[in-house]
C-alpha cells in the first residue's frame, strides 16, 4: 500500500479510537439522546407562546429544531480544542508529534468522529422531532440536506482547527469556545430570524458561514423560506471553506512548529 | 583514538559495513579502554549507502530556556552508531530529558542540528520519526480508556505501518512483552508497572533504528525490567542504537559501551 493508503488508515485508527473511547462510556448516548429530548420538549411549549408575524406555533417549532440539530454539530466542530488540550494533558499529543502520521493529520482526523457522530444526534433530534412532537419535514429535499451539511461542515471545520492551533499555543484556547459558540448561536439565527437583530448585527451576521448554513439547511429540513437564493448561499459556503481551511490548517502548522522551536508543545 | 578507530574502521569497510564504526564524541578522548569493538556486519535496515553518516549525531546541540539563564544544553556533541548502548546520566533537572526530546524531533535546539542518518527532522519529518522512537519519563502517553490491544494497534497505524502488518505484529509485541493476560485490559484498569511495560512495548513495536529511552526502569519490576533487556539485545543485534538517560547512581543492569554524564550543559565520560 503507497504512502496515501497508509495515511488513509491512520484517519481511520483515529476514528476508531473515539469510537473506542465513546462506546467505554456506556451512558453517553442515552444521555446526550436525553438531553435532545428534553431541548426538544423545551421548545415545543415555547413554541406554542409564539405569535408574531410571519410565524405560526408549528413553523416556529421546525424554525428551531433545525438550530437545535445545527448547535450539535457547531459543539463538535469546536470539540477539537478541547480534545487537543486532553491529548496535550495526557501526554499523547506528544506522542502523536513523534509518530510518522504527525500531529497535523492527526488534529484532522480528531475532527471526524465528533462530526460524524453530531450529524447522527442531528438526525436523531429532527427524528425525534418528527416521530414524537409532529415536525413537518419536506422530506422532498431532505436528502439534498446531506451534502448541504457536508458542505456547511467544511465551513465551519476551520474554526474547530483554529481553536486547537490557540490551544497548542496558549494551552487554554477551549476557554472561548463556549462564548464564541453563544455568539455564533445569535448571529447566525440558530433560534430566532436574524432579522430581529439590530441593523449593525445583521452585517456581522451574513460574514459567518453559519448564517447561510443555517438558512439553506432550514429550507431544505422544514420548508422555511430564504433570505437570499439557495445559490448564493451555497456560493458562501464555498467560498468560507476555500480560504478557511488552508487559513486554519496554516495556523495549527504554525502554532506547533512555534511551539516545537520555544520548546513549549510538551506543556500543558 | 576514538575518531582513529572510526576513521580505520570506515576506510576498512565495504558498502555493506558502512557506517559500523563507533563514536561518541564531546571531548578528545583518552585511552583506549573507550573503544568498542563493533561488529563489523552489524547494518541496519535503514542504512543507506556511504560510509559517511551514522545512524544518530547531535551536533553543537544548545537550548536555553530562558534569555537570562545559562543554558540547559551547550554545544553538545553525541553520536550513536550501528549496535550500541549509550548512558547519559545526570542529577535531576540538568537537561537529559531536554537532549532526548531534541534527539527525538520534538523540540529544536536554538543551535545545531540533531541528524539520523544525516538527516535532521525538518529535512523529512515522517521518515525521521519512522526511524526513531523515543520513551518518555513518566506514565503519561497512553489512552486511559483503550485497552492494550486497541492502544497498540493505534500507534502501529499512526506510525503507518503496512496495514496487513498491523495485528500480526500487534500480537507479537503482546507476547514480546508479556502483554497477553492484559491485551483486553483497560489502562485506566492497570498498574503503574503493567502500564510502563504497554509504553516499552509501543516504544519498540515498530522496530525502529534508534530508541530514546527516558528512565524506562520506572515502576518496572524484575520481570519487566528483563523484558525491556531483552528488547534492547535484539535491537542492538539488529543494528539500532540506544540512548538511554536516567539520574546517576540508578541501579542499571545494562550493559553500556558509553556512558556519559550531563553537567552544566555539557557531556563528560563517566
Amino acid at each position: 500500500m503507497n504512502e496515501l493508503g497508509r495515511a488513509g488508515c491512520a484517519f481511520l485508527a483515529v476514528m476508531r479510537r473515539d469510537l473506542h473511547v465513546f462506546l467505554s462510556y456506556r451512558t453517553r448516548l442515552v444521555s446526550q439522546a436525553l438531553t435532545s429530548v428534553f431541548s426538544l420538549t423545551l421548545f415545543y411549549y415555547v413554541s406554542r407562546l409564539v405569535h408574531v408575524s410571519g410565524f405560526t406555533a408549528e413553523s416556529y417549532f421546525g424554525f428551531v429544531v433545525v438550530g437545535i440539530a445545527l448547535v450539535t454539530v457547531l459543539y463538535s466542530c469546536f470539540s477539537v480544542a478541547e480534545l487537543v488540550r486532553q491529548e496535550l494533558v495526557a501526554g499523547t499529543f506528544e506522542r502523536l508529534l513523534l509518530s510518522p502520521f504527525g500531529a497535523v493529520r492527526s488534529v484532522i482526523a480528531m475532527t471526524l468522529f465528533p462530526l460524524l457522530y453530531s450529524f447522527a444526534m442531528a438526525a436523531i433530534t429532527l427524528g425525534l422531532g418528527a416521530a414524537v412532537f409532529g415536525l413537518q419535514l419536506h422530506w422532498s429535499t431532505v436528502p439534498l440536506s446531506v451534502p448541504a451539511m457536508c458542505l456547511a461542515l467544511l465551513a465551519f471545520m476551520p474554526f474547530g482547527l483554529l481553536f486547537a492551533a490557540l490551544t497548542v499555543s496558549t494551552k487554554q484556547g477551549n476557554v472561548g469556545t463556549a462564548w464564541v459558540i453563544a455568539l455564533i448561536s445569535i448571529v447566525g439565527g440558530l433560534y430566532f430570524p436574524i432579522s430581529l437583530l439590530p441593523e449593525w448585527t445583521q452585517t456581522a451576521a451574513r460574514m459567518q458561514p453559519f448564517t447561510p448554513a443555517t438558512e439553506v439547511l432550514r429550507h431544505l429540513l422544514v420548508g422555511t423560506p430564504q433570505s437570499t437564493s439557495t445559490a448564493t448561499a451555497v456560493a458562501k459556503l464555498v467560498v468560507f471553506a476555500a480560504v478557511l481551511i488552508p487559513a486554519s490548517l496554516f495556523a495549527l502548522q504554525k502554532a506547533i512548529r512555534f511551539g516545537q522551536r520555544r520548546g513549549t508543545i510538551i506543556e500543558y | 583514538m576514538t575518531r582513529r578507530l572510526q576513521q580505520a574502521l570506515r576506510s576498512d569497510a565495504s558498502d555493506e559495513t558502512a557506517g559500523a564504526a563507533i563514536a561518541f564524541e564531546q571531548r578528545p578522548v583518552p585511552g583506549d579502554d573507550d573503544v568498542i569493538v563493533p561488529d563489523a556486519n552489524l547494518r541496519s535496515r535503514h542504512s543507506p549507502p556511504g560510509d559517511d553518516v551514522v545512524p544518530l549525531t547531535l551536533r553543537s546541540v544548545t537550548k536555553r530556556w530562558h534569555k537570562t539563564q545559562a543554558p540547559v544544553l551547550e554545544g553538545v556533541d553525541l553520536t550513536l552508531d550501528l549496535g550500541t548502548r549509550t548512558w547519559v546520566g545526570g542529577r535531576n533537572g540538568v537537561g537529559k530529558t531536554t537532549l532526548l526530546r531534541i534527539a527525538a524531533g520534538l523540540i529544536d535546539p536554538d543551535r545545531g542540528q540533531a541528524r539520523v542518518w544525516g538527516f535532521t527532522a525538518r529535512d523529512n519529518r515522517s521518515r525521521y520519526q519512522r526511524l526513531v522512537s523515543f520513551l518518555p519519563a513518566g506514565d503519561r502517553g497512553l489512552y486511559a480508556r483503550l485497552i492494550v490491544r486497541h492502544q497498540l494497534e493505534f500507534w502501529a497505524r499512526m506510525a503507518m505501518m503496512e496495514p496487513a502488518r498491523v495485528r500480526p505484529e500487534v500480537e507479537q509485541a503482546i507476547d514480546t512483552f508479556e502483554l497477553r493476560e492484559l491485551a483486553g485490559r483497560r489502562v485506566d484498569r492497570m498498574s503503574m508497572g503493567q502500564r510502563q511495560r504497554l509504553r516499552v512495548a509501543m516504544t519498540f513495536l515498530t522496530e525502529p533504528d534508534i530508541v530514546l529511552l527516558d528512565e524506562p526502569l520506572t515502576s518496572l519490576d524484575s520481570e519487566g525490567a528483563a523484558v525491556l533487556n531483552r528488547a534492547i539485545d535484539d535491537l542492538i543485534a539488529r543494528g539500532g542504537a540506544l540512548l538511554w538517560c536516567s539520574p546517576s547512581g540508578e541501579n542499571l543492569e545494562q550493559r553500556f559501551d558509553a556512558h556519559w554524564v550531563l553537567e552544566r550543559g555539557m557531556l563528560v565520560r563517566a
